[in-house]
């Protein structure tokens, strides 16, 4: 009988015990994953698109089945090689501009973008000019007192002569 | 069988008592009209008694709805669409405002109660002009219940019964959800408190100090209520979505923003007529236009409009009887303003731009400004839709351009405004006391800029912008406890807490001004500085985010009372504390709902969504980590005790002289 000892010392049993080793220290030494770089591409794509069934959700955040198909054609088109823009627009062909979480800069999404700019300037300015004539004016003569109150005060001033 | 028969006419009693309600409260908006025009005065305190009747029969409605979703009284049909045997009791009594009726019964139920609480606080101090205040309210219930019991009513009833509910949607299923929509609709509501008090004004010609105090103070509490829902709101979607965000620019979401900007322009402008005796006629205006957005809001998430332009024209029913009632109010409300708006006058004059008054203008500008772009930015694509048929999408990227830079120069005003004086500035000495804080703010983003090296230039300037608003918070408070200790030779924590409690209302403001700071930090940082990464994990496998190291241990199944689940574990191995997502599903539904499982701490929540396996060993996981999204609930808490400690504030005791100028009577 060979000595335990040299059983133990045999190269295929190291190795076995090397890899038994590893296996328990796995939670120190475990593999490490990484993002897939074309899950992260695509997911780039899929946040300036719509989901187009969706409430205004993106199709990277939305859950709905639409959304994971679409996923599934950038991934698709990104490995046939396809630029970010030839992606875009093969959306927009198929959904129209709706398909863009940003509204274009031109034709119907033009007045979106300008009118912020227009809504500070006109409130801005009236804002403005309010003060401005607030500041210049004295105040504006009181309202005649009604009926009502114009008695009340004469039966007042009456009894305060009395 | 007799307990089922009890039921079903306990049901019935509801449905009558809502009728009744209605009827009443069709009394309570008539009675001053005819005790004007009949000449009949004691005919205008049926009002009064008309709104307690009205909460009585509203609250008894709404118990037997409540006792119907308990004892899971199919019969009802709402109670078959939105409740299940199974349910929770707890969301049982929650289902009550899961879906359309419902809620519409929950806010004309919030109406009565408020409409009570105004009756009962309004006969010993404004009680002459309690029953048109009552009316106004009481046109308002009866719009709602038209509403609730012609088109849309949760008392009808199905036959045959189905065994089975339909079940709450999942998504509803969750603490948050009982507590959002209660909250919103008490701030939605709440808005008609101030459009009542501001009506009667116009009506009866309400003197201005008489009627400020009240609007001021029903305007703080409905904004209160209206944050907490907006607040509650984003934590139910953070955590029960699953996409990492708490705010997507949703035009539901937007529905509850508009009340919330208009109201906050209010509750600024508000004190300026309180304080000056100017901007009354411009109060009130906002007042409705608050109000007015608040039923614009319940339109557009209860009308359907927003899922589909077309399906709206083709089913009116609903959605055309709240667009005609807000057209009705509009009207109505608006007309009355242009009536009698003049009798409600500035009885001073601004002196200099650099006063806080003129700043709270500015303050105006700028929420109206954002209040618009929010409206547009909503209604823009569906009236578009509507009238071309063009379709474009307005979301988060179009909002978060033009609302960041506004809410950007909100901080800046936030951060000088409070230090500036009614009427007119010492230049001087507002120029050294912004110096200090502008120098720590500046510093920040210039320390963040070199070495963060950040992707966009917003988050160095907000942050910067937030700490010299904070600094400024600081000094001025420290500045005011420096003065009462070299007065009253008190000790620091002593002039610190009786500084505070001293004057409720400005250090009530100063509160959540704070709260805002800490907000606007919490938003920088989770929406700028977010990382996330999606990967396939097995069993052992361990990721890295931003640090955070995540270790896959596997899954587990799980069984519980409404719902079975796959649960995964994840062990954070910075700190060996654990996330457990969920896989959860649920009867009678086909698709099977995530459940996040988060880790917070101060700075950063490791936010982790799990996704169906493909072959049962890899699983998708979804990693994100969101900075300082701590800050953001915490400033929400900050907020609330602001309001809070300004809500206890006494009331000044002023005399009620006559405004200048107005003694001689016209001949």
């Amino acid at each position: 009988m060979k000595s335990l000892v040299s059983l133990f010392l045999r190269p295929s049993a190291l190795i076995c015990g090397f890899l038994l080793f590893v296996h328990i220290a796995m939670p120190v030494l475990a593999a490490e994953v990484t993002e897939d770089p074309l899950e992260r591409q695509t997911l780039d794509i899929a946040k300036d698109l719509r989901c187009a069934v969706c409430q205004n959700e993106s199709v990277a955040d939305s859950k709905a089945g639409l959304a994971h198909d679409m996923r599934a054609i950038i991934r698709e088109q990104l490995k046939a090689g396809k630029s970010r823009d030839e992606i875009v627009d093969y959306f927009v062909a198929r959904y129209g501009n709706y398909v863009l979480m940003k509204p274009p800069t031109h034709g119907a999404g033009e007045v979106i973008w300008l009118a912020p700019l227009v809504l500070l300037v006109v409130i801005g300015l009236s804002g403005f000019v309010f003060l401005r004539r607030r500041l210049r004016s004295t105040l504006p003569p009181p309202p005649p007192l009604s009926k009502e109150d114009a008695a009340r005060v004469r039966a007042a001033r009456r009894q305060q002569d009395t | 069988m007799l307990a089922n028969n009890l039921s079903l006419n306990i049901v019935e009693l509801g449905h009558f008592c809502a009728y009744l309600a209605m009827i009443v409260a069709l009394v309570q908006g008539l009675a001053p009209i005819a005790a004007h025009y009949l000449r009949v005065p004691r005919l205008a305190q049926l009002s009064v008694n008309a709104s307690i009747a009205v909460f009585v029969l509203t609250t008894i409605g709404g118990l037997s709805l409540v006792q119907a979703f308990v004892t899971s009284n199919f019969s009802v049909q709402y109670v078959a669409q939105n409740s299940n045997t199974l349910l929770p009791i707890f969301y049982k009594v929650a289902a009550l405002w899961g879906g359309h009726e419902g809620s519409l019964y929950l806010w004309v139920w919030i109406l009565t109660f408020y409409t009570m609480i105004v009756g009962w606080l309004g006969r010993k101090h404004y009680p002459e002009h309690l029953p048109v205040i009552l009316a106004v309210q009481g046109w308002l219930m009866v719009g709602f219940f038209g509403l609730i019991l012609f088109l849309s009513n949760p008392f009808d009833r199905l036959f045959p019964v189905p065994m089975e509910g339909n079940d709450l949607n999942p998504l509803l299923q969750d603490p948050g959800m009982v507590g959002h929509p209660p909250m919103l609709y008490l701030g939605y509501v709440g808005f008609s408190v101030p459009f009542a008090f501001a009506m009667t004004a116009l009506i009866t010609r309400w003197r201005s100090e008489l009627w400020v105090g009240l609007i001021r103070r029903w305007a703080l509490i409905a904004w209160g209520f209206l944050t907490t829902g907006i607040i509650l709101g984003g934590w139910w979607a953070y955590y029960e979505l699953g996409w990492g965000g708490y705010w997507a620019w949703d035009p539901v979401e937007n529905a509850s923003l508009m009340p919330w900007l208009l109201g906050t322009a209010l509750v600024h402008s508000i004190t300026v007529q309180d304080r000056r005796r100017m901007l009354h006629a411009w109060n009130i205006f906002l007042v409705i236009s608050t109000f007015s957005l608040s039923l614009l809001g319940t339109f557009l998430v209860r009308s359907g409009v927003l899922s589909s332009v077309h399906a709206f024209a083709v089913d009116p029913g609903r959605g055309m009887y709240i667009l005609v009632f807000m057209a009705l109010v509009l009207t109505v409300s608006f007309g009355i303003f242009m009536a009698k708006g003049r009798y409600q006058q500035a009885e001073e004059v601004i002196t200099s731009y650099m006063s806080r008054e003129a700043l709270f203008v500015f303050n105006n500008v700028l929420f109206i400004v954002a209040c618009s772009v929010v409206l547009l930015g909503t209604l823009y694509p569906l009236a578009l839709d509507a009238l071309s048929g063009m379709k474009i999408t307005v979301a988060a990227p179009f909002f978060n351009t033009i609302m960041v830079p506004i809410l950007m120069v909100v901080i800046l005003l936030m951060a000088i405004a409070p230090l500036v004086p009614w009427r007119k500035v010492n230049i001087e000495r507002l120029r050294t006391r912004l110096l200090w804080p502008l120098i720590i703010g500046a510093s920040v983003t210039v320390a963040m800029l070199v070495f963060m090296q950040p992707v966009h230039w917003v988050g160095p300037v907000a942050v910067g912008l937030a700490l010299f608003a904070l600094a400024n918070l600081l000094a001025d408070y420290l500045r005011a406890v420096r003065q009462r200790r070299a007065q009253l030779k008190e000790p620091f924590i002593r002039a610190g807490i009786k500084t505070v409690l001293g004057n409720r209302r400005h250090y009530g403001g100063m509160i959540v001004h704070l709260g805002i700071v800490i907000i606007s930090l919490g938003l920088v940082g989770s929406g700028l500085f977010r990382s996330d990464q999606t990967v396939s994990m097995a069993p052992g496998d361990v990721v890295e985010v931003s640090g955070e190291k995540l270790r896959f241990d596997g899954v587990t199944s799980l069984k519980h009372e409404n719902y079975s689940a796959i649960q995964g574990q994840l062990t954070l191995l910075n700190s060996g504390r654990t996330v457990k997502p969920q896989l959860r599903r649920y009867p009678r539904q086909e698709a099977p709902t995530t459940e996040t499982s988060i880790d917070s701490t101060m700075l950063r929540d490791v936010y982790v969504v799990m996704a169906q396996s493909n072959d049962g060993q890899k699983w998708a996981i979804h990693v994100y980590v969101n900075p300082l999204m701590r800050f953001i609930w915490g400033g929400g808490i900050i907020i609330l005790s602001g309001i809070f400690l300004s809500l206890t504030s006494r009331r000044r005791k002023r005399d009620a002289r006559e405004p200048a100028g107005a003694a001689e009577p016209a001949q």
